[in-house]
């Protein structure tokens, strides 16, 4: 069992890990795809991806992904030790991009237990082209093999011990040094470093203190209030050393002392004593020419030696971190901009299932306690319930709050949604030869987990429609007088308990006439009915039937006709549902309105025959109680109702499904005007019970689907409830 | 890839040897003048009947969902799934959870009888001539003898998706279409 555990763990390990790394990866790629080359920190960021993948793709013997990811981080290792000018930008996040691809895609195959078997050839050969590429002729004549085989080398090593034991030299010396920054310094943990860096270069063993530097920026202010102290053992002698320390603008004074061999064992004991008028205080107005030279120089020395003088768990910097410098000074090019770093928040990774189970038991606490506030075995008069009642409402309480925060635990942002459609927007624009600006607003939107995962391929179509059909091509674009550039909005935004998501283009819109056309052809349009009688919004909704495309030509992309029926399917399948805003010549506006969360929804609860249902609130407009002379009745069975001048089809919910004992006159009973889409019909029940927050399960999947049922919920006494599904009730 | 499934079979097999003190013992049911058996690993739990949502538009034999502890499942009348007279339900009636591939229904029986052992040997292939009703074979995979009484073994993934039936279904629901 534990072995079967260890694997599998392993696996969803691996296939979780690596998922994410590859998403980072993309989101970083992406967002730099404008600038004309990546910036250090994604160079080597996406070095340790392709590192981490390589490595645990290798334990897990996925040789293929080994292949490729191991070739990538070639690549870049090249690029981060070499700064080679005139890369390619766009191949090279193509290359990444398709790299990134093959893996995902074989982790896609993992995880369906299929066989992977991908073959990492054809990619692994144009990498190798790419690189040999970018090597050009002065360092072509490496031969690649002996490259790849050098390069992964000395990477990721466990840091190295930093304190080297203390060699017994005699000519060594002892030194403690105190350096002292000017108090309006920034960032003095830096500077620090350099010295130490520099420092490093003579050192035989060197201690510091505040000792966590580079990861922990608090010290800065240490640093300034205390001084930055160093133990140094070194054959060099003060005045080397103080040259080496040297002086900037920023620092106030250095003091070295020289001492013995066991005060130097005994660390940091710097007294008042100690630090006495002995040495003389150094001249600061050397020229900083030279000490930037020599800080350049330390650096170079870094980037060889590679020893990192913190604990590897620190994640602010992992080994291999920081040793890139810009080129030459002068060139500059032009970076991405820096993204601000979030606040870091701590997170655990919590299996959904079990998040699910914690929804389900909670849900079942709020059953449990209705039905224990409201027993019946209280209702004997003459209790004095004073002090119960105070515990219940404080119960009450604390599983309201309870339903909150399992609520908002599972709601996650759209932020890694809409990066994928950042990606779509590229690649497309890209095949497409058009230049497209992609515009993300509110990707911070909170939505429910399942729902996010709902939403993703409907978005991905309407975006590719709109970078596909909806901008034009360059030249179209120019002769209609608009930016050559086009521009794909997506934004999101919160309103009403629904979440709102549209995509915007500033493209050719739709063609009204076009369209009308085509729905003539296909028999669609009522031929009752006058052209100009269909609203913009009534036409537009045309494009979301079946079989509906008004692109002539057909993409590789879009244009088939099957897509946006779907679209709208998988919409309305999690309660959402589809608009559409267009003008031509200026663009369109698709906006997906999609609740929040699927799983607690308010509800009305009502009864009908013996059974009850529940019906979302949103979805009734209104309840009337009727007479019998509102009604209409159709000679083939249909009935109709006549409420303040307006006609409804009604619904009798006993006939339509069959149940028993309902009543049949309409005066006895409620009837709810349900509106969805424009489309209202009338729906008769026995009678209302009341509202109430319902959280959704579905219908088992034993039993097939059921016309106008959603699902199911659990009602206050614990039976069970059906949820009316008012879109299929309409239909 | 290769070792690793490698281990996996020999995990699996570790753990079907664990299922073994289940192997051959059978729950044992009455409906009309019958007495079924099924395989006790797919018995989850015996409950008392309660409170059945009914569930429109469905077959017959599907009575509805019951609330179990939170969990919503569906109820199936073993009788009219036979296709035997409906029966009245009193305080013998049962609820048979079963779960197969990880699918819960529960099974509605007139009166649970007791689990028993029956060796391999005293199971006997159904008999491929049937007696009068031929539908009953179906589900049925075995006969099994314990002492002088017979149990009909249940295949309970067939009880609850049935080919044949699945395909009326679909025939039916392609008349309703047309209509």
């Amino acid at each position: 069992m534990a072995e079967e555990f260890s694997t599998d763990g392993m696996l969803d390990m691996y296939l979780f890990e690596n998922g994410q790394l590859l998403e980072q990866l993309q989101d970083m790629v992406l967002e730099q795809k404008d600038a004309d080359c990546f910036d250090e920190d994604s160079i080597n960021e996406i070095f340790r991806t392709m590192h981490t993948i390589k490595g645990s793709s290798g334990i897990m013997m996925f040789d293929e992904i080994t292949a490729v990811a191991h070739k990538l981080e070639d690549v870049f290792y090249f690029l981060r030790e070499s700064h080679p000018e005139n890369v390619p930008h766009l191949e090279l996040v193509d290359h990444v991009l398709e790299v990134a691809d093959f893996i995902s895609n074989e982790m896609e195959k993992i995880r369906n237990g299929e066989p992977v078997d991908g073959q990492a050839g054809e990619i692994v050969s144009t990498l190798d082209e790419f690189l040999n590429k970018i090597k050009g002729g002065g360092e072509g004549g490496k031969g690649k093999k002996k490259k790849g085989a050098e390069v992964p080398e000395n990477k990721h090593e466990e840091p190295k011990q930093f304190y080297i034991a203390p060699m017994a030299t005699s000519a060594s010396h002892f030194y403690k040094i105190y350096v002292s920054f000017f108090p309006e310094t920034e960032m003095a943990n830096v500077h620090a470093y350099k010295i130490v860096y520099a420092l490093k270069e003579v050192a035989e063993d060197i201690l510091y203190s505040p000792e966590d530097i580079i990861s922990d920026p608090d010290c800065a202010e240490t640093i300034i209030k205390e001084g930055f102290k160093i133990l140094l053992q070194a054959q060099a002698s003060e005045e080397e050393i103080r040259k080496i320390v040297g002086v900037g603008y920023d620092i106030e004074k250095v003091d070295i002392y020289e001492c013995k061999a066991e005060e130097f064992l005994q660390g940091f004991d710097f007294t008042e004593q100690d630090l006495a008028p002995a040495a003389p205080v150094i001249d600061l107005e050397s020229s900083v020419e030279e000490i930037d030279s020599r800080t350049q120089a330390a650096e170079a020395e870094g980037e060889k030696e590679e020893q990192k003088p913190e604990k590897p768990a620190k994640p602010a910097i992992a080994p291999g971190d920081f040793v890139i410098k810009s080129k030459e000074p002068g060139k500059q090019k032009k970076l991405a901009k820096d993204k601000p770093k979030g606040e870091k928040a701590s997170f655990i990774n919590v299996n959904v299932s079990k998040m699910d189970q914690l929804m389900e038991l909670i849900g079942e606490l709020v059953i449990s306690e209705s039905v224990v506030l409201q027993n019946s075995d209280l209702k004997v008069p003459g209790l004095n319930l004073d002090n119960f009642n105070k515990a219940a409402a404080q119960l009450s309480k604390i599983s309201t709050d309870l339903q909150n925060v399992i609520m908002s635990m599972r709601m996650v942002p759209l932020t890694n949604t809409f990066q994928k459609m950042n990606r779509i927007v590229f690649d497309v624009s890209r095949k497409l030869g058009k230049d497209i600006e992609f515009v993300m607003v509110g990707d911070q939107t909170e939505v429910d987990k399942n729902i996010v995962e709902h939403i993703s391929d409907p978005l991905m179509h309407i975006v590719r429609n709109s970078v596909d059909h909806g901008i034009e091509s360059k030249e179209e674009r120019r002769d209609s007088g608009k930016p050559e550039k086009g521009k794909v909005t997506l934004s999101a935004k919160t309103e009403a308990g629904k979440v709102w998501i549209s995509v915007e283009d500033d493209g050719g819109g739709l063609d009204r006439e076009k369209i009308m056309a085509k729905a003539r052809k296909q028999g669609i349009l009522d031929e009752t009915r006058t052209d100009s009688s269909y609203t913009d919004k009534e036409v537009f909704q045309f494009i979301t039937l079946p079989g509906f495309s008004t692109n002539e030509v057909v993409t590789e992309y879009s244009g088939r006709g099957v897509g946006m029926d779907v679209v709208v399917q998988n919409i309305q399948a999690i309660g959402g549902s589809l608009e559409i805003e267009s003008k031509k010549g200026f663009g369109t506006i698709m906006s997906l309105k999609i609740p929040l969360t699927l799983a607690i929804i308010d509800g009305i609860v009502m009864e009908t025959g013996h059974s009850s249902f529940v019906m979302e609130t949103g979805a009734i407009k209104e309840f009337v109680r009727v007479k019998e002379d509102m009604m209409i009745h159709e000679p083939n069975g249909d009935e109709y109702i006549m409420i303040r001048g307006e006609c409804f089809p009604v619904l009798r919910l006993g006939r339509w499904y069959g149940l028993t004992e309902y009543k049949e006159s309409v005066e006895e009973g409620v009837m709810l005007i349900l509106e969805v889409e424009d489309k209202k019909v009338c729906l008769l029940v026995d009678k209302l019970i009341g509202e109430q927050e319902i959280v959704v399960k579905p219908i088992p999947s034993y039993i097939k689907k059921v016309k106008g049922l959603s699902g199911c919920t659990q009602l206050g006494d614990g039976s069970i409830a059906l949820i009316l599904d008012a879109p299929g009730l309409i239909e | 890839m290769e070792n690793m499934s490698e281990l996996k079979r020999q995990v699996d097999e570790e753990h079907s040897s664990e299922r073994d003190t289940q192997k051959g013992k059978y729950m044992t049911f009455k409906s009309g003048n019958e007495y079924f058996g099924l395989e006790i690993q797919y018995v989850n739990e015996i409950i008392q009947l309660q409170a059945i949502t009914a569930i429109p538009e469905t077959e017959d034999y599907i009575k509805g969902l019951i609330n179990l502890r939170g969990k919503v499942i569906p109820v199936v009348d073993v009788r009219l799934r036979f296709k035997q007279e409906p029966f009245e339900y009193n305080d013998r009636t049962c609820i048979i959870v079963i779960n197969i591939k990880s699918m819960m229904v529960g099974l509605i029986v007139e009166k649970i009888a007791e689990v028993v052992e029956i060796k391999e040997d005293n199971i006997l292939p159904p008999p491929s001539v049937g007696r009068t009703d031929k539908v009953q074979n179906k589900y049925v995979y075995g006969i099994g003898k314990v002492g002088d009484a017979v149990k009909l073994l249940l295949d309970p993934d067939k009880l609850l998706n049935d080919q044949d039936l699945t395909v009326v279904e679909q025939a039916n629901e392609m008349n309703v279409e047309e209509d």
